[in-house]
């Protein structure tokens, strides 16, 4: 006779080997998440409904201007001698305004009303080291202040998801071997990181045994003990299971082979998979254009636009498109002007793009004033918390000013 | 079974020396455990035949300084150059943009190089303490790659660091206020005499000496005066006279021209300042969850009688009874540093000399060398825990139980691997061949004494039972020796291995 498997992988699977919910409930602290809670709820509650927001990184500072184009405006072409656009070649959207050409694949999106942006977004003393700009955005700090916990680290901190042990769940996951500080939580909260690796690490038979065994903390061990192995079990339970799902995983629309694309990719099978996690995180790096950034930038927004559009059409057609809220950001725009190297160097407030079915697409918030003094950067007009309070209070049903340390009015996108 | 453990000594007698008895085995593994990376047999026989406070001595004695990187050079000459650049006129952008990138590639050489020079100088067990408490300072008086740029300043600040870590904390506070690092973290360096930047001032106060809300805004903006005109030339401190705001200030209750120095002196007056550096120690060598106030009350109050000493503090704190308080034992999560030195010591292996064999490995599990997320440094704890830095934690030993580690080298890591071997023995990983010489004994036996040798704590009941099934599946050969190395990953990849 087979032994059961020591470390269930599915829901089913612990099941089958005759463990009945009451006994579960004793030794609920060392359970899989996903058991422990739905034999508390008595029945799996498939969390179908629950929005989920999709946050898309664009590191290295975006250029704004290049991106949201303001090509009948003379300042522009003034201060972007060898990189403007002309009218000719952007995709028009407003008077006045227009798209990166590179951005064409989100033209259906914009059509449908599937597709916001957020003009000239950033904050007061704006920071120009990527460090600390970032560091600003995750942490939505002030920019002379620190702080060591990410925005939506304290989203998850402020709120609970759900059942009692739904915390066990990843609240994040994110794709990428680091954590990224935005979900940096002040006490520990459960995220997944999906790398290349996964799914080819499993354990098996007796070794698989010896690992669980090392796993049974004794209740009166000390309670970093308990910790650890309930954060490692869970860790295990839930890289067995995103891998399954990622390898089995049919989309509805056909990604692109690059790394971003099939980042979304991933994020669509997890979003369609019912988990009950609500945020994801997703980088596209690259941005920072200092030289020679006409072919650099196209290139970066082509491969952005693809992979954003593919991501929406998937969802759509598997009906998820109006649960799901995208949304970018970037450290900082360029600066104004371009440099003497045909780029550009580390600006201020830049437009970050809203997708989805259930927002008001167009645009939103007021274009930069491009009436510069020489050396100058626009003044930002939307504050990024202002974003950031519209996705915790609209979006994900959160109380915004606990989260964000201060009252910031939400925008009208949602 | 762990019985529960005994209730804590009273605050007034909590930090009294450990009566000599209560020094065995038991206390000495644990007081290594905490303070440097590993606790082999040999060095808990040594500590208990030398007494808990000759350990405590010679554990806290000030390391020499880790050997200073060639790379260095070359990062000085760039830094010569790209000044000589910026005066001569005429230089084509392209040229000047070459020499930036230049310029960048050799600060990160140097950063690596630093790095690897800390880590081999930390793996070394007479150092390790030391360097590991060096380390707790350098979270504390904190600065960063990112803000400083520069890895000779952060050498430079490290090294103030070790010089000035058993004398008088308000001495160390002085020199942190000098050093071309913090200058430049903290915005010293743009301080104006018109102008001056509160940055350092507001964190002298609340990350370095008193704590959040144990001064004014008006405190800060009047401390700032007195820092204007410090300034760096090169890796040097100078004090430019005309920056310097030499007016009346007045704060925590006095008025005077104070200048930087008297500033750091009349906050070590305020009763806060007994308090931060003390919970800030028990926090990170002792227990997570703070102890109740009158414990930190007391070690507070004894400092500050020893005129803030802190090797007095260091020699009360781990020589105490309530250190060695049995409920104490293996409660605290190793930092990833902790968890690197550690497994090297453990394992008998060398710090890779090529940064691909240990720096990504950190950076993953959340501690890249000097690159703190802020100026308020790693929270740590619980929070060195997740998922992510988890399965770093898992590839950090996959690569140090690599059967083939010099397979996947590329030339320039070969070649720094030959140059290291030619000072001295470079063992990477642990290879099969390891597990032979006791391959015979019992499984139950090897189990047991692996663990006993690795773990603070003791595994769960039943664990060498299992090990034992685990491994007498196997005959002798390579088949068994396999097994023992995937027993002995196991149990660095415990949950009981993660703690100290």
């Amino acid at each position: 006779m087979n032994a059961p498997p020591v470390l269930p992988s599915t829901r089913r699977e612990f099941l089958r080997h005759g463990l009945r919910g009451a006994g579960l409930l004793a030794f609920s602290r060392h359970l899989p998440w996903f058991l422990a809670a739905s034999t508390l709820r008595g029945a799996p509650r498939p969390e179908k409904d629950r929005s989920v927001l999709v946050l898309v990184q664009l590191a290295g500072g975006n250029d704004g201007l290049n991106t949201l184009i303001p090509f009948d405006n003379d300042h522009y072409h003034r201060l972007r001698p060898t990189l403007a656009l002309r009218s000719s070649e952007v995709l028009p959207l407003a008077d006045g305004l227009g798209l990166h050409p590179a951005l064409a694949p989100l033209q259906p999106l914009l059509d449908a009303g599937h597709l916001g942006l957020v003009q000239n977004v950033g904050y007061p003393n704006p920071n120009r080291s990527h460090f600390r700009a970032m560091e600003i955005w995750e942490t939505a700090a002030e920019s002379d202040h620190a702080l060591s916990t990410g925005w939506l680290g304290r989203y998850f901190d402020n709120t609970c998801s759900g059942g009692p042990h739904d915390e066990r769940a990843p609240r994040g996951i994110h794709f990428g071997a680091e954590l990224p500080p935005s979900l940096q939580a002040s006490r520990p909260q459960a995220t997944f990181g999906v790398t290349p690796a996964i799914g080819r690490r499993g354990l098996r038979g007796p070794e698989r045994r010896l690992a669980k065994n090392l796993l049974e903390a004794h209740p009166a061990a000390p309670a970093n003990l308990g910790f650890l192995s309930h954060t490692m079990m869970d860790a295990l339970v839930t890289e067995e299971r995103v891998g399954r799902i990622l390898s089995r995983y049919r989309p509805d629309a056909d990604y692109p082979a690059n790394r971003f694309a099939q980042a979304l990719r991933g994020v669509a099978a997890l979003i369609l998979a019912d988990l009950p996690t609500r945020v994801y995180f997703v980088s596209l790096g690259g941005f920072d254009t200092h030289s020679n950034q006409a072919a650099t930038h196209a290139r970066l927004l082509s491969t952005f636009a693809a992979g954003m559009h593919a991501f929406q059409h998937d969802l759509r057609r598997q009906k998820a498109g109006d649960r799901v809220l995208t949304m970018t950001f970037s450290e900082f725009g360029r600066r104004a002007a371009e440099n003497h190297s045909a780029g550009t160097d580390h600006g201020t407030a830049a437009p970050l793009f809203v997708m989805g079915e259930s927002l008001r697409g167009g645009l939103h918030g007021h274009p930069p004033d491009l009436d510069l003094p020489p050396g100058a950067d626009p003044v930002h007009s939307t504050d990024f918390r202002c974003v950031y309070a519209t996705v915790l209070e609209r979006w994900l049903g959160c109380p915004a000013t606990p989260v964000l340390g201060g009252a910031f009015t939400p925008l009208d996108f949602l | 079974m762990p019985a529960s453990p005994p209730p804590l000594p009273p605050p007034r007698t909590a930090w009294e020396p450990l009566p000599p008895e209560a020094w065995t085995a038991a206390t000495a593994r644990h007081l290594l455990h905490r303070t440097g990376y590993a606790a082999p047999p040999s060095q808990i026989e040594r500590a208990v035949r030398e007494g808990l406070a000759t350990t405590v001595a010679r554990l806290f004695r000030p390391s020499p300084t880790p050997e200073r990187p060639d790379s260095f050079g070359r990062l000085d000459d760039l830094r010569a150059e790209v000044l000589a650049a910026a005066r001569a006129h005429g230089m084509s952008p392209e040229a000047r943009r070459d020499l930036q990138r230049e310029l960048r590639q050799a600060r990160n050489t140097a950063h690596q190089d630093f790095s690897l020079s800390w880590l081999r100088h930390a793996a070394d067990p007479k150092h390790s303490a030391y360097e590991k408490f060096i380390l707790f300072l350098a979270n504390i008086l904190v600065v960063g790659l990112d803000g400083v740029r520069d890895p000779i300043l952060l050498h430079r600040h490290h090294q103030i660091l070790r010089e000035g870590g058993l004398g008088p904390y308000p001495d160390l506070c002085k020199a942190v206020s000098r050093s071309p690092a913090m200058l430049e973290y903290l915005d010293l360096q743009r301080s104006r005499r018109e102008n001056p930047n509160e940055n350092f001032a507001r964190e002298l106060f609340e990350l370095f000496i008193l704590g959040e809300g144990r001064y004014s805004e008006e405190e800060v903006r009047e401390a700032a005066r007195a820092f204007t005109g410090y300034r760096r030339r090169g890796e040097d401190f100078f004090f430019a006279r005309g920056q310097h705001d030499s007016g009346s200030k007045t704060l925590f209750g006095h008025t005077g021209s104070f200048d930087g120095d008297q500033v750091i002196d009349l906050a070590f007056q305020q009763p806060a300042a007994r308090l931060l550096l003390p919970s800030r120690l028990i926090r990170e060598f002792l227990s997570e969850d703070p102890l109740p106030a009158p414990y930190l009350e007391e070690l507070g109050n004894h400092w500050a009688a020893q005129d803030f000493r802190i090797e007095a503090l260091l020699h009360r704190f781990f020589s105490s009874r309530i250190f060695h308080h049995p409920g104490h034992r293996g409660a605290l999560i190793k930092s990833p540093i902790h968890f690197y030195l550690g497994l090297i010591q453990d394992l008998h292996l060398q710090v890779a000399p090529f940064p691909r064999g240990s720096l990504p490995f950190l950076r993953q599990m959340g501690q890249p060398f000097f690159e703190p997320p802020n100026v308020r440094g790693w929270v740590g704890g619980r929070l060195w825990i997740n998922a992510s830095t988890l399965a770093a934690r898992r590839s950090l030993v996959d690569f140090l139980f690599r059967e083939d580690p010099e397979a996947v080298l590329n030339a320039d890591e070969a070649a720094a691997l030959d140059a290291a071997r030619r000072q001295g023995p470079v063992l990477l990983t642990v290879g099969p061949q390891r597990f032979a010489t006791f391959a015979e004994l019992p499984g139950e036996m090897i189990a047991t004494r692996l663990a006993t040798r690795l773990l603070p704590l003791d595994p769960p009941a039943g664990f060498a039972a299992a090990a034992a099934a685990f491994l007498d599946q196997a005959p002798a050969g390579p088949e068994r020796n396999r097994r023992l190395a995937l027993l002995a990953r196991r149990i660095l990849l415990s949950p009981h291995y993660q703690l100290c």
